[in-house]
């Protein structure tokens, strides 16, 4: 659920509410629906009762008998679907309409005078009828009195079909209504969630450094996140920009004296000194840490929001023709392969610092040759591509014994071996948090294989 | 060979001048990134050391000007600021090498060898011509492999003149480079050096190192044979 889209979400609990609200409506409507053609039925059952009592005659045979021009036709043919009787008290049919022939259908037994009674009666056929039967007592002209069942009873069919349609009819409109409401939902949803997708794409455009920040324009509900975003963005790159600012002056304003310390303890009164060399020992490791830790510390380490990728070709063909220049008397060749449209999402400081320190390691160990190379790394779900840079030297390579020692260094200065440099410490530092990994291993070229791999995010 | 040290801080400055003097180098100095321009401007230089903290203008800065007016000779920076970017970046902007601080002198020092050698066209820290070999590192010379012992200023004016071996090099020049501003710029010091070293290279006149060109200079005649 979490990352199912909002507007999928909307759409979803929209479409159960719907379906629960007109459900309820449905069932709601069908009830009402069915009780008003009940009471209808049961007021139509009622008038062909009173008429058939009123149309009744008495009858020299059974008793009595309807005039039968003065009720319903539909009694007297079969199969309309209305059926009357009249039954007296001892059992016998007074008289049957011609339209019960062949349904086999029988109505209420005896009631008592003025008794009514509904029921629904069921034919041999199987179809089904409501019938309204009522007792009455009849004062016949001699002034005799006989009990007598009047009954009349309606085909329920019609009133099932009726019903079906009625269902049909509200179903479809139903959904009819509730599709177009979810699809008007969907655009609305679409129109009112475009400024989201649209922050969404910019946010996109900032961490792949195209936009160093979100636009404007937004409605009042976003500006609050964009001003904040932009606000974030901005203060980010400030305080970064402004703690490397001072990170160097500290730096500077640090190494200077001990730069001083050094030379007046290595100046020819002091040099002889036992206690000068110490001090110039110790100078070393302050320098050491103070480096180590300010390397660290001025690491971005993160993503470089809102700063263009640093095209990694630029960045190491600049490392490789500074480092040609210092090492120029080692005459090296190193040969550098970038694979096409290689970038680096982060902080170029950070890439030029662990590949500086890499291949500063590499011109100060190789024979004849370095080899430099770059990947590009890439997942599916990807946003940002990875990068492998892999730099090998024709030296005397790391022992195996040492790989892991010679990247845990670092860790504990005061444990380093004296004139051990700290550049690979201070690059698995630097990997470690922009989420990347240090390998070493040994090269085909013969030397050391040093391996750094920031995945791609 | 002439260096200006271009340095904020006083003592280091100081010192650092102290220590080049006693190496043998004709030291100038400067305090920021302004009086850095106009020395490096206005001396014929060997080679340059700057500081990258300068006050009134930026050492890359210094760098970059000095470069764009054609000065060719190497620069050294010297920098507190070690992240790898600071270090392309001057060298990018035409520094040659660069040394972090805290520094051991004797490090600065085979850089500077190493730059003044490069800049004379010389690959490898013995420089030889013919049958004259001289090792910027010991700062010994020999002459078939014999030992000659040279004062310190015998030695300088050798060192430069072959350093730039093939180079016809003017009297000015020498003076220029190897005496400090203040000295009494006679010319006539530098043939008397020239006539000792010719004495003590050559006593026998036959291979005759050390030409002199009437009213040009002297040069260094003999071929060179490493680099």
């Amino acid at each position: 659920m979490p990352t199912r889209s909002l507007s999928t979400r909307l759409l979803a609990s929209v479409s159960i509410l719907l379906i629960i609200f007109f459900g309820i409506t449905i069932v709601l409507l069908d009830l009402l629906f069915r009780d008003l053609s009940d009471r209808a039925m049961r007021e139509r059952l009622e008038l062909q009762l009173r008429t058939l009592i009123s149309a009744s005659e008495e009858d020299p045979k059974a008793g009595l008998a309807p005039a039968l021009d003065r009720i319903e036709p539909r009694f007297s043919n079969p199969g309309s679907g209305l059926y009357g009787e009249i039954l007296r008290n001892d059992g016998y049919p007074a008289w049957r309409s011609d339209s019960l022939a062949g349904t086999g259908l029988e109505f209420a037994a005896q009631l008592k005078a003025g008794e009514k009674k509904y029921h629904e009666v069921h034919s041999g056929d199987g179809s089904v009828a409501f019938s309204l039967s009522m007792g009455i007592e009849w004062e016949f002209n001699n002034k005799k009195t006989r009990l007598f069942v009047f009954s009349v009873a309606e085909s329920l069919e019609p009133y099932y079909a009726q019903l079906d349609r009625f269902r049909v009819q509200l179903f479809g409109g139903f959904a009819v209504v509730m599709l177009l409401l979810l699809g008007t939902l969907a655009i609305l949803l679409r129109r009112l969630l475009s400024p989201l997708r649209r922050v969404e794409q910019e946010i996109e455009a900032v961490e792949a450094g195209e936009l160093t920040e979100v636009g404007t324009g937004y409605p009042r509900e976003l500006l609050g996140i964009t001003t904040n975003l932009n606000a974030l963005l901005t203060s980010e790159r400030e305080r970064l920009a402004r703690y490397r600012n001072t990170l160097g002056n500290l730096a500077h304003s640090f190494k200077t004296p001990l730069a001083v310390m050094r030379n007046l303890l290595n100046s020819s009164a002091a040099s002889d000194l036992t206690i000068a060399r110490q001090l110039d020992e110790q100078v070393g490791r302050m320098d050491d840490i103070v480096k180590y830790q300010l390397k660290r510390a001025a690491a971005s380490g993160g993503t470089g929001l809102g700063t263009a990728p640093v095209v990694v070709s630029d960045a190491l063909e600049a490392l490789r023709g500074a480092l040609l220049k210092v090492y120029i008397e080692r005459n090296l060749h190193c040969e550098l392969q970038v694979d096409e449209g290689c970038v680096y999402f982060g902080d170029h400081g950070d890439l030029t610092e662990i590949a500086g320190n890499l291949l500063d390691n590499a011109f100060k160990w190789a024979r004849t040759k370095i080899r430099l190379t770059a990947q590009r790394t890439s997942k599916p779900t990807g946003r940002r591509d990875g990068l492998t840079l892999i730099v090998e030297d024709d030296g005397p390579g790391i022992p195996a014994t040492e790989h892991g020692h010679v990247l845990e260094r670092g860790a504990r200065l005061d444990e380093r071996v004296s004139g051990q440099g700290i550049g690979l410490s201070v690059v698995r530092e630097l990997v470690q948090l922009n989420g990347g990994v240090v390998t070493i291993g040994t090269s085909d070229l013969g030397g050391a294989h040093i391996e750094v791999r920031l995945p791609p995010v | 060979m002439r260096v200006l040290v271009v340095e904020d801080e006083k003592v280091l400055r100081e010192s650092l001048v102290e220590q080049l003097k006693e190496a043998g180098f004709n030291v100038d100095a400067a305090a920021d990134g302004e009086e850095g321009l106009y020395c490096g401007r206005e001396f014929a230089l060997d080679l340059a050391i700057i500081d990258l903290g300068l006050p009134k203008l930026p050492g890359l800065e210094l760098i970059r000007k000095l470069r764009a007016e054609s000065k060719k000779y190497p620069i050294l920076i010297l920098t507190a600021r070690d992240r790898w970017q600071d270090k392309v970046e001057g060298l990018q902007a035409g520094a040659d090498d660069y040394v972090a601080k805290p520094f051991h002198f004797e490090e600065l020092h085979a850089r500077m060898q190493a730059l003044l050698r490069r800049s004379g066209g010389w690959a490898q820290p013995v420089l030889r011509c013919g049958p004259v070999a001289l090792d910027s590192r010991t700062q010994e010379v020999t002459v078939d492999g014999k030992r000659i012992e040279l004062t310190s200023f015998e030695y300088r004016i050798l060192e430069y003149l072959i350093h730039r071996a093939g180079e016809v090099i003017s009297k000015t020049e020498l003076t220029e480079r190897l005496y400090a501003q203040d000295f009494d710029r006679d010319s006539n010091t530098i043939e008397v050096f020239i006539g000792r070293l010719r004495r003590k290279l050559d006593p026998d006149d036959t291979i005759k190192p050390i030409e002199t060109l009437r009213g040009r200079g002297y040069r260094f005649a003999l071929q060179r044979e490493s680099g």
